[in-house]
């Protein structure tokens, strides 16, 4: 058995890469005069958001290692660390981010966490950065149980994701518009994810694809990025703030807020925690669905064609 | 990698891109009209119709008022935040008005308004529903 086997940190190790593709990224904007737009408090905002990720994997880590080190003592199989299991765990990692990100779209508890990641209006190498501070609250580590149950090791679990973070980090641009047709079939690209940063009616919750785009082909979430119809990105709700925890915790705040409210029924309670996010007792609100149906109800000729049934 | 390495990294990286950002000229904060005010209360709102648009003349913040209501839109580093004024608790600053939102992810803003223009921007609120 391959108990104790160590990985290096593959997110920490790329901090320099980070730091030295964004100052490269800053400088093609610069020079080409387009490619993409920063400013500083959202690029300092989203760096800061970066960082705190980072300690609180450092700080919490133990939670999800505990929990998968426990699975990984009662589970019989173990599929070695062979460069075949390596790439297996990958893929399989990826079919779980998928998922994993799916329901952080489609969750509200789980969007709490991830919503951060959608809060700036820009979309540079900064925003990719841009990441969460309470995904250890979420439990979504429960998703990476079947892996570990399936024979591979936690810490090449774990490896595989921070390996999958640093494949999304460069998607995060404006500075390359479409790579080979090949390429973009398969893999997830800087074209699919501008789509899925998008808060245009026609882009909400689609391309949730990590590395590999084939599983939004798979599971019908796919929407091309449309030249007539450019990705606008931020929130449906936009936030006006550049503090960092209030970025961190607002929709935790939220969740709060409307769970609490006078005269609710504990099942409208728990829906204000767990229904897709936009959901409301009162129908004051709108989910994906509403928006999308507002926008065909203004904009017809829309029908069919990509995100909205095409 | 060492946790002293890393936060020097880190704390050094912000902090050069940080200058860099601010050096080149990008921290400057995006300015209102009429018109850019209209089509930002519409991309944060579409299928809103907005009625009438008071900028203030510092082009920071712009009054509005639509068929869902009044509402502000204001200037947010490059961009612009909006939200409406329903539930807002509004007061009198020095040099302008404060509005803070019942919104923890938009805490509230403080507009630049000259004396007439504060007066303007009140009987407006008012006149839609809102406390001024």
């Amino acid at each position: 058995m391959s108990g104790d086997l160590t990985y290096p940190d593959a997110t920490q190790l790329a901090v320099p890469f980070f730091i030295a593709a964004i100052l490269a990224e800053l400088l093609w904007i610069a020079l080409k005069k387009r490619g993409g737009r920063y400013e500083t408090r959202d690029a300092v905002t989203s760096l800061i958001m970066g960082a705190g990720s980072v300690a609180e994997g450092l700080l919490l880590g133990f939670i999800a290692w505990g929990f998968l080190m426990m699975l990984w003592q009662i589970t019989p199989l173990d599929m070695g660390t062979s460069l075949w299991a390596v790439l297996a765990c990958f893929v399989l990692d990826d079919l779980r981010y998928y998922w994993v990100h799916r329901l952080g779209h489609r969750v509200r508890w789980v969007w709490a966490s991830h919503v951060n990641h959608h809060s700036s209006q820009h979309y540079n190498l900064t925003t990719a950065l841009r990441q969460t501070w309470t995904g250890t609250f979420t439990f979504m580590m429960v998703v990476k149980a079947p892996m570990v149950l399936l024979g591979f090791h936690p810490a090449l679990v774990l490896f595989c994701g921070g390996l999958n973070l640093i494949y999304q980090f460069w998607i995060h641009t404006e500075a390359i518009d479409r790579l080979p047709r090949w390429f973009e079939a398969v893999m997830n690209t800087p074209s699919h994810h501008r789509a899925h940063h998008g808060r245009n009616a026609r882009y909400l919750d689609c391309n949730y694809a990590g590395v590999f785009i084939v599983w939004d082909k798979m599971f019908g979430t796919f929407v091309p990025e449309q030249d007539h119809d450019r990705p606008d990105f931020g929130l449906v709700h936009n936030i006006a703030t550049f503090n960092p925890l209030r970025v961190a915790f607002h929709e935790w705040a939220g969740i709060f807020k409307d769970m609490t409210q006078p005269g609710l029924t504990w099942k409208q309670r728990l829906l204000y925690a767990f229904a897709p996010p936009g959901y409301s007792h009162d129908g004051s609100r709108e989910t994906t669905a509403g928006i999308k149906a507002g926008h065909l109800a203004r904009h017809p000729e829309d029908a069919g064609t990509p995100g909205f049934g095409g | 990698m060492p946790l002293e390495l890393l936060l020097v990294l880190v704390a050094g990286g912000i902090a050069a891109i940080a200058a860099i950002l601010h050096l080149t000229g990008r921290s400057a904060r995006t300015v209102l009209t009429a018109e850019s005010a209209k089509r930002a209360w519409l991309r944060h709102c579409p299928g809103d119709t907005v009625h009438h648009v008071l900028p203030a003349a510092t082009g920071q913040a712009a009054l509005i008022s639509a068929h869902s209501g009044a509402g502000l839109v204001w200037a947010f580093g490059a961009d612009t935040a909006a939200r409406p004024l329903h539930g807002a608790a509004i007061s009198e600053r020095s040099g302008g008005l404060h509005i803070r939102f019942n919104d923890f992810s938009a805490p509230g803003v403080s507009v630049g308004l000259s004396g007439a223009e504060r007066a303007r921007w009140q009987t407006v609120i008012a006149g839609s529903g809102g406390t001024a």
